[in-house]
């Protein structure tokens, strides 16, 4: 009995620790992080955002692994979705950087001053697609 | 050491096809005898053809040896690059606002297409379905409250990484797009010097 239990947390806190590795290599790969504090001069604190990265992960896998209920007012939602819809647009913008979109786009279409126009068209059919899909698609 | 000049090569110019090309056009060039230098900055080192293409790589031994045939007493200091990138510039062909539109409107469906299979795959959802019932206690089909908000923070957040929101630069430091088409442009130039300088390369049948 006493084996199994030992087995047990054993076997939960690796796999806790390859999952949580991951996460921090998926974002450091992205540069999400340092692009934040590059924008908002806080070089400095870059151990605080750690920690907010860590606890975040630590609150989101508790509270979804022990179906936790707060019963609060619903508009707490409206501040948690903007910010859950920065960080999943923030990471979409650094996948389409790394995969080395841009620059070819840029040099086949010849219209290098033109990038911004192209890039409001990846961000508005962004906010557009996802919309239609929360509206309309999921009812379906 | 009268007759010293130092020559750093430019990394890249622009010419005009049928042009000719003289040191002075892709050399920075000082010395101590100014008539000397100003001399050599005319001397012709490359004529442009048409079967140039669009780009002519001129190594730093061809400048040297030409201005060694003018005067072979100059003692030559090179500093900087070892070749100078030439790009003939061909009368621009203008983009139709067509063609702007029709890509404009090929990213957009794409990204919009591409932001749906991202939620069906992770099953964004159930997710938002999750956290409603997290935060309120109750169960919504569609929590649009949420997601709404979602939506618009997406773009919002595209737009921060790119930093476009504060038009007027906060900093000196450039964006990520910026320094990864500076990355693009440097490996492209990389590639032609290595692969069109006749120097850089040879062959074991090569004369």
């Amino acid at each position: 009995m006493t084996i199994n239990i030992l087995l047990t947390i054993f076997v939960g806190l690796a796999a806790g620790l390859a999952v949580g590795a991951g996460f921090v290599a998926f974002l450091t790969v992205l540069g999400v992080i340092p692009r934040l504090t590059q924008l908002t001069k806080t070089n400095k604190y870059i151990h605080l955002l750690e920690w907010s990265v860590v606890l975040g992960a630590v609150t989101g896998g508790w509270v979804s692994l022990r179906d936790s209920i707060f019963f609060l007012s619903k508009y707490w939602l409206v501040p948690i979705g903007l910010a859950s819809g920065i960080f999943v647009g923030m990471l979409a913008a650094a996948l389409t950087e790394v995969l080395n979109v841009w620059p070819i786009l840029a040099k086949r279409v010849q219209i290098e001053d033109k990038i911004i126009i192209l890039l409001m068209a990846l961000v508005l059919g962004k906010i557009v697609g996802s919309l239609y899909h929360w509206i309309y698609y999921v009812s379906q | 050491m009268e007759k010293t000049i130092y020559l750093r090569l430019r990394h890249r110019v622009q010419v005009h096809p049928n042009d000719t090309v003289s040191i002075g056009d892709i050399a920075q060039i000082i010395g101590f005898n100014e008539t000397i230098s100003t001399k050599i900055k005319e001397l012709p080192i490359y004529q442009i053809t048409i079967q140039d293409k669009n780009i002519v790589v001129i190594d730093i031994i061809n400048v040297i040896k030409e201005i060694k045939k003018y005067d072979p007493a100059v003692d030559i200091q090179t500093i900087g690059p070892t070749q100078t990138l030439v790009e003939i510039i061909f009368k621009r062909k203008k983009f139709t606002l067509g063609f702007l539109v029709l890509i404009w409107f090929l990213l957009f469906v794409g990204s919009a297409l591409t932001i749906m299979n991202f939620h069906e795959d992770v099953s964004m959802q159930e997710v938002h379905q999750r956290i409603y019932k997290l935060i309120t206690g109750k169960y919504e089909e569609k929590p649009l409250l949420l997601q709404i908000p979602y939506s618009f923070g997406l773009g919002l957040g595209m737009i921060l990484f790119f930093n476009h929101v504060f038009k007027k630069r906060i900093n000196e430091e450039p964006s990520p797009l910026e320094v990864e088409m500076f990355n693009y442009q440097q490996d492209l130039d990389h590639y032609l010097i290595m692969n069109e300088n006749k120097e850089s390369l040879k062959k074991i049948d090569d004369n």
